[in-house]
C-alpha cells in the first residue's frame, strides 16, 4: 500500500487536473480521480512495464474520463457542433493583462459540454484534432469548431 | 470582409497554408476587431498550454486507501487460509511425531519384560511402566494420539470446508466420497478399540485410518493451492490420486 501511495502522490496532480477539467467540476474530478486509482490498483498486475508507469496511468485516466464524458453525453443527448458563439465581427477590446490561471480554471467549469472536452484535449493536453476527433467520436471538423467555440466562450468569460 | 471564424482559428493554430495565411495577415493589418480576436485567442491558447497540475484535496487518498482495503477481503481471506494451513501443518507434525513415538508393540514388550529396562524410554515420551499399569498406560497414550490426530484433522477439514466453493462438483463429490469411507473406517476402528482396548491390530487400524484421512485432507489442501496457482496439470494429478484412493 505504501508503494501505491507513492505512485498516487507522484501522479495524482496531473490526473486530478485532467479529470476536473474534463468533467468541468472539482467534485466530479475528485470522484474520477478516486475511480481511476482504484482501477489502476486492480489493473496494476497487468502493467507490463513496456511503458513508463506514468504513461500507463495517464492513458488509463484519459480513457476513464472519456468513458465518463460518453456516458454523460448519452444521458444528456449528443452534443451538436453548431457555433452559437460570438462572431469575429463583434468588436471586443484586446485584453491588456495576461490570463490568470485561476480565472481560466473557473471559466473552464462554465464551458458547455462538448466544447470543453475538445478544448481540454486539444489546447491543454496537446492532442491534435485528428486524435481529439477519434477520442470523442466526432468528425475532425467538429473538433476544430468545438475548440473554436470553447475559445470564444472563454474570451467572453475572461473579458 | 472578415475571414471565416474557422480560418481565424486555424490561423491562430498556425494550421493555414501560406497563401491563406498571407491573406489573413493582410486583413489583420486593417481590422482592429480581428486583430484583437487573434490576440485573445492566442492568449487563451497560451494560458491553456501553461496550465499546471492541480494538487487534489488531502481527503482523496484516505478514501482510495480505504476502498482498496475493502476490495481486498479475498486476498486477506487467502492469507488467513494460508496461516490456518500453516497452523494445521504444525499440528499435523506434532500428531505425526506422537503417532511415531506411540508404538503399541514396544508396550507389548514392556508387558512381557517389565523389569528388563526400567530406565529405558520409548522415543522419550513413555517411561516403562509397571506391568499392572501397562494396559491403562497404552489406553491413555492411544487416547492422546487420537486427540492429536483429531486436532490435525479438524484443522485440515476447516481449510477444506472454507474452500468448498473452489471445487467443481465432480471434485467435491470425490472428496466427500473419500472422507465418508474413511470416517466409516475410523468409526469402526474406534468401536473395535473400545471393545478390545489392548488389541494391537485394533489400535494400529485406528491410527492407520487417522493417517489416511490426514493424507486425503492434505491432498485437498494441495489441490486448492494448485487451483489458486492456475496449475491445471498439478490439480488434475491430485484429483486423479484422490479418485484412486476412493476406488
Amino acid at each position: 500500500m505504501e508503494a501505491f501511495e507513492t505512485v498516487y502522490k507522484q501522479h495524482a496532480p496531473r490526473i486530478y487536473a485532467l479529470a476536473t477539467r474534463m468533467a468541468g467540476s472539482p467534485d466530479q474530478g475528485e470522484d474520477l480521480l478516486q475511480e481511476i486509482f482504484l482501477q489502476a490498483h486492480r489493473k496494476l498486475a497487468s502493467f507490463k512495464g513496456d511503458a513508463a508507469l506514468g504513461t500507463w496511468l495517464y492513458r488509463l485516466a484519459v480513457n476513464h474520463c472519456l468513458d465518463f464524458v460518453r456516458s454523460r453525453q448519452a444521458r444528456m443527448g449528443k452534443v451538436t457542433d453548431t457555433l452559437d458563439v460570438e462572431t469575429a465581427a463583434q468588436p471586443v477590446a484586446r485584453r491588456e493583462t495576461p490570463i490568470a490561471r485561476i480565472d481560466l480554471e473557473r471559466a473552464l467549469e462554465r464551458l458547455p459540454e462538448g466544447c470543453r472536452e475538445a478544448f481540454v484535449l486539444h489546447d491543454i493536453e496537446g492532442y491534435d484534432h485528428r486524435e481529439v476527433a477519434e477520442m470523442l467520436g466526432i468528425a475532425e471538423g467538429t473538433s476544430k469548431s468545438q475548440v473554436f467555440k470553447a475559445r470564444m466562450k472563454l474570451r467572453g468569460l475572461l473579458s | 470582409m472578415h475571414p471565416n471564424e474557422l480560418v481565424i482559428n486555424d490561423y491562430v493554430d498556425n494550421a493555414l497554408p501560406a497563401a491563406e495565411r498571407a491573406e489573413v495577415e493582410r486583413h489583420l493589418g486593417e481590422c482592429d476587431a480581428c486583430r484583437a480576436l487573434v490576440a485573445d485567442l492566442r492568449a487563451i491558447a497560451r494560458a491553456a498550454t501553461a496550465l499546471e497540475p492541480i494538487e487534489p484535496p488531502a481527503r482523496v487518498w484516505p478514501r482510495i486507501a480505504d476502498a482498496i482495503r475493502r476490495q481486498e477481503p479475498v486476498a486477506a481471506e487467502r492469507d488467513r487460509s494460508y496461516w490456518k494451513w500453516l497452523a494445521a501443518a504444525a499440528v499435523l507434525v506434532l500428531a505425526t511425531i506422537v503417532g511415531m513415538r506411540f508404538n503399541p508393540l514396544s508396550k507389548q514388550r514392556a508387558v512381557e519384560q517389565p523389569r528388563q529396562s526400567a530406565s529405558t524410554t520409548s522415543g522419550g515420551t513413555t517411561a516403562a511402566a509397571p506391568a499392572g499399569d501397562t494396559a491403562q498406560t497404552v489406553e491413555t497414550e492411544l487416547r492422546q494420539a487420537e486427540e492429536h490426530y483429531d486436532k490435525a484433522i479438524t484443522g485440515l477439514e476447516q481449510i477444506a470446508n472454507d474452500n468448498q466453493s473452489a471445487f467443481d462438483p465432480g471434485t467435491a463429490a470425490t472428496l466427500h466420497k473419500n472422507l465418508a469411507v474413511i470416517d466409516q473406517a475410523i468409526s469402526e476402528s474406534r468401536a473395535a478399540v473400545h471393545a478390545q482396548p489392548n488389541s494391537e491390530p485394533a489400535q494400529q487400524s485406528l491410527l492407520e485410518n487417522f493417517r489416511t484421512k490426514i493424507a486425503v485432507l492434505e491432498d485437498t489442501v494441495a489441490l486448492i493451492n494448485e487451483m489458486r496457482k492456475g496449475n491445471e496439470a498439478g490439480a488434475a494429478r491430485i484429483v486423479s490420486g484422490l479418485k484412486e484412493k476412493s476406488d
